[in-house]
C-alpha cells in the first residue's frame, strides 16, 4: 500500500483546493503553515478591538479549512496595514501580508463581507488607471458606490482642506505614464488568462 | 551638493502642498538637489491589499525609470516609500513574482534590474546630510518648544530605515534644531488614515488616542515625518475628534521640514504654514523672525 493510499480518503495535503493551499499560493500568504499560534500579532494589532476574528485566529481558521467563515467575515478588512505584527512575528510570517492575501482572495472570488473598506480599495485600485491618484474623484466614486450620505461626515475635513488649497479640484493631466500604467495592467490581465486563473 | 531622484507621490499634489513647499525651501538651504522623476506615476499603494501583483508592477515602472538616472530614489511620503521598497524587495527576492513583473514591464519597454536604492527623506537628512550640518544652519533655535515626534507606520515598518519599535531619528532632528522631544509611548502608532474614509469611527478613535497620549506627556505640538497622509490626517480631523470625544485638542501638526525652515529663519509662508489647519501661531510666535 502506497503512502498516498493511506492519506487518500482523508486529507490530500497538497490539494490546491484546500483553503490553506489557496492562501499559501497567494502573494503574501506563503508562510501560513509556519505559524506557531503565539498570538503576538493579535496582541500587537492596532485595531484588534474591532476584529470579530483576530489575526491569530484567522490563521487558525484558514488552517482548519473554514473558508466561508473567514471570507464572509469583515474582520480582515479592519487591517490598517501598520505592520506591527510583521516586525514582531517570531516566525517571520508577515501576518499583514497574509491578511491582505485573504482580502485579495475574498475580492477575487466575489465575497462581499459587510464592510465599506472593500469598495474603497476597489475604487482606489480602479483609479490607478489615470496614472496618478486624483483623490476627490476617487472618493466621490467611492461614496456613490456605498451610501452617499456617509460623505456628510467627511465634509468638514474636505472643506478645511479645500479652503487652504489642499484639495485638488481637477483631475491630473493624461500623460504617457498613464498610458504605460494601462498597458501594464492589460498585460497582467492577459498573463492571468494565459495561466488560467489565480493571480 | 547632493543629487537624488525625487518621487513626490500623488498626495503631494493635493493635501501635501505645504509640505512640498517647505521641503523645497529646506533642500535649497541644505544643498540637496531633488530631481523630480520624469513622468512618474502612482506608487501602486492604493488598493494594494486586494491586488499585490498590480501594486508591485505599477511601482516597478517608477523603479525602472529611477534606475536609468543612477541616483538614489527618495520619497517624502511614507506610503510611497514602503510601496516602492516593497516592490524592490519583492522583485529582487521573490522568484515567483520578479519575472512576472518584468514581463509586464516589457509591454512598455522597461526593465527593472534591482539596482535602485529606495530611501526615505528622513534617512537622507540624518545619515547623508548629518545632524551637525543641520544644527550649523540653525539661526533661530527652537528653545523651549516641546514636540511630540510622531513617526507613523511606514517610515519605520516593515522595511525600516528607523527602528520599528522605538524610532529616534526625528527626535534627533528636532533636538538639533534646539527643541525638546518629549518621550511618549505612542510615537510609532498608526493613525488609521488608510481607513479614514471607509471606517471613520475607527480612524478617529486612533487619532484621539494619539493626540491624548502626546498631550498627556506635555507636547505643545506634533512633529511629523514628511508624510503628507500622516500630516493631513491628524491636522484635518482634529475638530471632528474634538466634537466626537468632547475633547479640546488644539495641537498644531508640523512637518519636520516646516520646523527646520522656521529654525533656519524662513518665514511661515515660505514653509507653507499658512496652509496648515490647526492654528500654530501661539506655539511658534517666539521663533518667527521679523523681517524688516
Amino acid at each position: 500500500m502506497s503512502k498516498k493510499d493511506v492519506l487518500g480518503p482523508y486529507i490530500r495535503v497538497n490539494d490546491p483546493n484546500l483553503f490553506v493551499n489557496q492562501v499559501a499560493a497567494e502573494p503574501g500568504g506563503e508562510k501560513v503553515r509556519e505559524c506557531i499560534q503565539c498570538g503576538v500579532c493579535s496582541g500587537s494589532c492596532t485595531t484588534s478591538e474591532w476584529w470579530q476574528y483576530q489575526p491569530r485566529r484567522v490563521i487558525a481558521m484558514i488552517r482548519a479549512g473554514m473558508k466561508e467563515e473567514v471570507l464572509t467575515s469583515a474582520s480582515t478588512f479592519y487591517c490598517v496595514s501598520c505592520y506591527k505584527c510583521t516586525v514582531r512575528c517570531p516566525r517571520g510570517i508577515k501576518p499583514a501580508s497574509l491578511i491582505h492575501a485573504v482580502e485579495a482572495i475574498a475580492e477575487r472570488e466575489g465575497y462581499r463581507p459587510r464592510t465599506r473598506t472593500m469598495p474603497l480599495y476597489r475604487s482606489l485600485r480602479d483609479s490607478i488607471k489615470r496614472g496618478r491618484i486624483w483623490e476627490l474623484g476617487t472618493f466621490i466614486r467611492y461614496y456613490l458606490s456605498v451610501n452617499p450620505l456617509t460623505a456628510l461626515g467627511a465634509l468638514p475635513t474636505a472643506w478645511a482642506l479645500f479652503t487652504r488649497g489642499r484639495l485638488k479640484l481637477t483631475p491630473p493631466k493624461r500623460t504617457k505614464g498613464a498610458d504605460d500604467v494601462v498597458k501594464i495592467i492589460r498585460k497582467l490581465q492577459s498573463m492571468r488568462t494565459e495561466t488560467g486563473g489565480a493571480k | 551638493m547632493r543629487y537624488y531622484a525625487y518621487y513626490p507621490g500623488c498626495a503631494m499634489e493635493s493635501e501635501g502642498v505645504p509640505i512640498e513647499r517647505s521641503l523645497m525651501a529646506v533642500a535649497k538651504i541644505l544643498d540637496i538637489q531633488l530631481k523630480e522623476l520624469e513622468d512618474w506615476t502612482c506608487c501602486g499603494c492604493p488598493g494594494a491589499p486586494i491586488h499585490e501583483l498590480y501594486s508591485v508592477s505599477i511601482a516597478a515602472r517608477n523603479l525602472a525609470l529611477a534606475e536609468k538616472t543612477g541616483l538614489d530614489l527618495v520619497a517624502p511620503c511614507s506610503c510611497c516609500y514602503r510601496n516602492l521598497m516593497n516592490a524592490h524587495v519583492t522583485i529582487t527576492e521573490d522568484p515567483r513574482i520578479g519575472p512576472k513583473v518584468n514581463d509586464a514591464l516589457s509591454a512598455v519597454g522597461l526593465h527593472y534590474g534591482g539596482g535602485v536604492r529606495v530611501r526615505h527623506l528622513i534617512d537622507v537628512f540624518v545619515n547623508d546630510i548629518g545632524l551637525e550640518t543641520i544644527a550649523a544652519k540653525v539661526k533661530v533655535p527652537l528653545k523651549g518648544l516641546k514636540l511630540a515626534c510622531w513617526y507613523g507606520c511606514h517610515e519605520t515598518r516593515p522595511y525600516g530605515p528607523d527602528n520599528p519599535e522605538f524610532p529616534v531619528w526625528l527626535d534627533q532632528i528636532v533636538e538639533a534644531l534646539g527643541a525638546e522631544a518629549v518621550n511618549y509611548p505612542l510615537k510609532a502608532q498608526c493613525c488609521g488614515g488608510a481607513q479614514l474614509i471607509s471606517q471613520p469611527d475607527m480612524a478617529l478613535k486612533l487619532v484621539w488616542k494619539l493626540l491624548d497620549n502626546a498631550a498627556d506627556n506635555g507636547a505643545m505640538a506634533m512633529a511629523t515625518t514628511l508624510c503628507p497622509l500622516c500630516h493631513s490626517n491628524v491636522d484635518s480631523t482634529q475638530m471632528r475628534v474634538n466634537r466626537r470625544f468632547k475633547s479640546n485638542f488644539s495641537m498644531p501638526v508640523l512637518a519636520s521640514t516646516q520646523l527646520m525652515g522656521i529654525a533656519f529663519g524662513l518665514t511661515p509662508k515660505e514653509v507653507g504654514l499658512d496652509k496648515n489647519i490647526v492654528p500654530w501661531e501661539k506655539v511658534l510666535s517666539p521663533y518667527l523672525k521679523v523681517r524688516a
